[in-house]
């Protein structure tokens, strides 16, 4: 994960995955975060807890530049106010009542959030683009063990036999978003393929996994 | 089962009397193994994992137990007492969330529109005005009147949109009765209950139950209706955050459309009703 | 058309939720599943001596299994449902009703075992669902890459509608799904389809209707 002594950024989502006014659960290194995007096409990164009744923003919904939480339709902006209590439409909420937001940068179909203030920006891809996301039940290790390669200073694994598949993968926790990239020119039938590999990977890593614990 | 405090010695539900079997069924309480059955005599009896006979109530349909030494009775419901009523068992849904959330839930209106949408209620009508709350000295419950709501679907045997009115009691830690309009008989109250059988802190068996005047709707029917109002809350009692229920002001901010959630958990932690609950010292 | 229906199987939503869609009118019969098992009865093992629901009753014709009741609802008012007709989309609506009872037997046992107290092991049958929701999820993005929204085509077809609610309610059984991102565009598009409804567990998607009430003022 790309950090330095003030920040980090981890790519929590592929921007593909993410349409207008949809909102999504994602991971960093700081907590839980809703991760959505408003009408307009702005993605924001909202802690995942709406300080109401604790509930998840990310089952909520975005209307407009909002986003609100399904269990009240407490609603709040992308700077993390709250702008609306539909139990008291005239009300004008305090400012006090508001969500913990976290810097958003979105290139390359990545979407970066960031944790401190990273003084860099988050790594270009190159001619590498997103292909899908997908979760393993397993550390970074053992992934790169599987696939033959320790993560560059980019954070990207290369993989053996497919060099033009690479992995972005992120810690969360006991397990490992990883986001499958291929190079550009890469027509239909590749992008097909290098999903089946990412999937048999995972199966290996899993296995392997499994067989340490 | 430190954690259990003053909650040791409250009833609890425990299961559907028209359902126990002699073979018997294996549940829990705060942590503890019970086992439930009907004894050869017909009545309910209750052990707990290490052969203790606990003690037994059977009542609003259900068999009641404790792990410790009731000083009170069971709760009165008098409306149950009322010709004409009819009984509902909606039976038992598991929630993995504290049993005090899944009370406070029940307590709460502002959240018809969004999680009962075009039943208990429908944007735009949410604004929920002013009521009355009051920790009854002498009864020693959380009370709630004068609550209003307009209602596109109050109950099965509504034949349209109407402000429906509420009350609603806490006459035990775990357990909850509404009061709500009775559309054909104005002037009485339907009763609808929430009986929450705590299985751990963050673990119950909850036990909706009614006491209703209508005679046109098939029990089928009544059951289903309660079952879907419950069904559609228990995704978001999964997914409060803690899950404990705090105690004290700070991590979840109320406003006058919660007073009864905050009177209840103003009325847990003077008790010490902390099962299921967080404070801050902790 | 009658159908005998519970308001919290998912089964029996597949049905209810292909003839909002279709515009179809249904008679519910309710039966009381839980807690008091009716559909073990005489009444209804006479009708269906599987003892499931749903179960369909059409005059004289009775149908049971709801892949095979969707199929009917299908071919007799919109045979569009059924895929546009090419061996390809044929097969591959078949394979995802057989998938469906996978879902039904996995998800679907995890589902009653955490909620209604049915017996059940909760780890295998879990283990077994995420498997079925990564076949789910890597399928999907096959079709998105062929340029297909849908299982079995660009377009819903019973299929869809077959796997939906499993999918929409493993959380009810403990079953996170917030590692699938194409199931959750997935999802989305089933819930915007015109006619759509909802079961105890799915929510309204509140977007799709416009704030009564915009916000004033950006904070």
């Amino acid at each position: 994960m790309p950090s330095d002594t003030a920040g980090s950024w981890t790519p929590v989502a592929l921007s593909a995955d993410l349409p207008a006014a949809t909102v999504m659960p994602a991971w960093t290194s700081a907590g839980s975060i809703a991760l959505w995007r408003s009408q307009s096409g702005r993605a924001s990164a909202s802690s995942d807890r709406c300080p109401h009744r604790g509930m998840r923003l990310s089952h909520g919904f975005v209307r407009g530049e909002a986003l609100s939480c399904i269990y009240h339709g407490w609603s709040y902006s992308p700077a993390g106010g709250c702008v609306r209590i539909p139990a008291h439409p005239d009300l004008v909420p305090p400012e006090t009542i508001r969500v913990a937001v976290q810097t958003v940068e979105e290139l390359d179909g990545v979407i970066w959030v960031a944790a401190g203030q990273p003084a860099a920006q988050p790594p270009r891809l190159g001619d590498l683009i997103p292909l899908r996301s997908l979760t393993a039940e397993a550390g970074i290790e053992e992934i790169e063990a599987v696939a033959g390669a320790k993560a560059n200073a980019d954070g990207l694994i290369s993989v053996a036999d497919y060099p033009w598949v690479r992995l972005l993968p992120t810690p969360q926790g006991d397990r490992t978003l990883v986001h499958v990239l291929i190079e550009q020119s890469r027509g239909i039938e590749d992008r097909v393929a290098a999903s089946r590999i990412a999937e048999a990977l995972r199966r290996r890593v899993e296995a392997r996994q499994k067989e340490a614990a | 089962m430190m954690k259990a405090g003053a909650m040791i010695d409250e009833w609890y539900p425990v299961g559907l009397f028209s359902r126990l079997t002699e073979t018997g069924n294996k549940t829990a309480l705060m942590g503890e193994p019970i086992e439930v059955a009907r004894a050869q005599d017909g009545s309910a009896r209750v052990t707990s994992g290490n052969g203790r006979k606990l003690p037994v109530r059977v009542r609003y349909g259900h068999v009641w137990s404790s792990l410790g030494n009731p000083v009170k009775e069971l709760f009165a419901i008098p409306e149950a007492d009322q010709p004409g009523r009819r009984f509902v068992d909606v039976g038992v849904v598991r929630v993995r969330c504290s049993p005090l959330r899944a009370v406070e839930n029940f307590l709460d209106i502002a959240h018809f529109p969004f999680v009962h949408t075009d039943i208990l209620g429908a944007e735009p009508h949410t604004e929920v005005e002013n009521y009355k709350v009051e920790i009854r000295e002498d009864e020693d419950e959380v009370w709630a009147t004068q609550v209003k709501f307009y209602q596109p679907q109050a109950a099965k045997s509504a034949t349209g949109g109407i402000t429906t009115e509420y009350m609603y009691r806490v006459p035990a830690p775990t357990c909850s009765v509404l009061y709500k309009t009775c559309p054909p008989r104005p002037g009485e109250w339907d009763v609808i209950t929430l009986f929450v059988q705590p299985l751990a802190e963050d673990l119950c068996d909850v036990w909706p139950w009614m006491a209703l005047f209508d005679d046109e709707t098939p029990m089928t029917d009544l059951i289903h209706f309660q079952q879907m109002i419950f069904l559609q809350d228990r995704s978001i009692l999964e997914n409060q955050i803690p899950a404990l229920l705090p105690l004290d002001p700070g991590m979840e901010i109320p406003t006058r459309a919660d007073l009864t959630s905050v009177a209840y958990r103003r009325w847990l932690k003077r008790h010490n009703y902390t099962y299921g609950a967080q404070l801050v010292a902790q | 058309m009658k159908l005998y229906d519970y308001i919290l199987s998912p089964s029996c939503y597949k049905i209810r939720l292909m003839a909002a869609i279709l515009g179809i009118k249904l008679d519910i019969r309710p039966v009381d599943f839980h807690p008091g098992a009716e559909h073990r009865e005489p009444e209804l093992l006479a009708l269906n001596p599987a003892g499931s629901i749903p179960i369909l009753e059409d005059g004289d014709l009775v149908l049971t299994e709801s892949s095979a009741i969707l199929a009917y609802l299908a071919a007799g008012n919109a045979p569009e449902w059924l895929g546009t007709g090419t061996p390809e989309e044929t097969a591959r609506v078949q394979q995802w009703l057989s998938f469906s009872h996978r879902l039904t037997a996995n998800l679907g046992g995890a589902r009653l075992h955490e909620m209604l107290l049915r017996p059940g092991n909760i780890e295998i049958l879990q283990a077994q669902g995420i498997s079925a929701l990564r076949e789910l999820e890597a399928s999907l993005f096959e079709q998105q890459l062929r340029g297909m929204r849908f299982l079995a085509s660009n377009r819903a077809t019973i299929a869809d509608i077959a796997c939906f609610p499993y999918v929409a309610l493993a959380p009810d059984g403990g079953i996170s799904l917030d590692p699938y991102p194409t199931i959750r565009l997935w999802l989305r598009a089933i819930r915007s389809i015109d006619g759509f409804i909802e079961m105890p567990g799915i929510h309204r998607l509140h977007e799709l209707k416009p704030d009564p009430h915009p916000a004033k003022e950006e904070r």
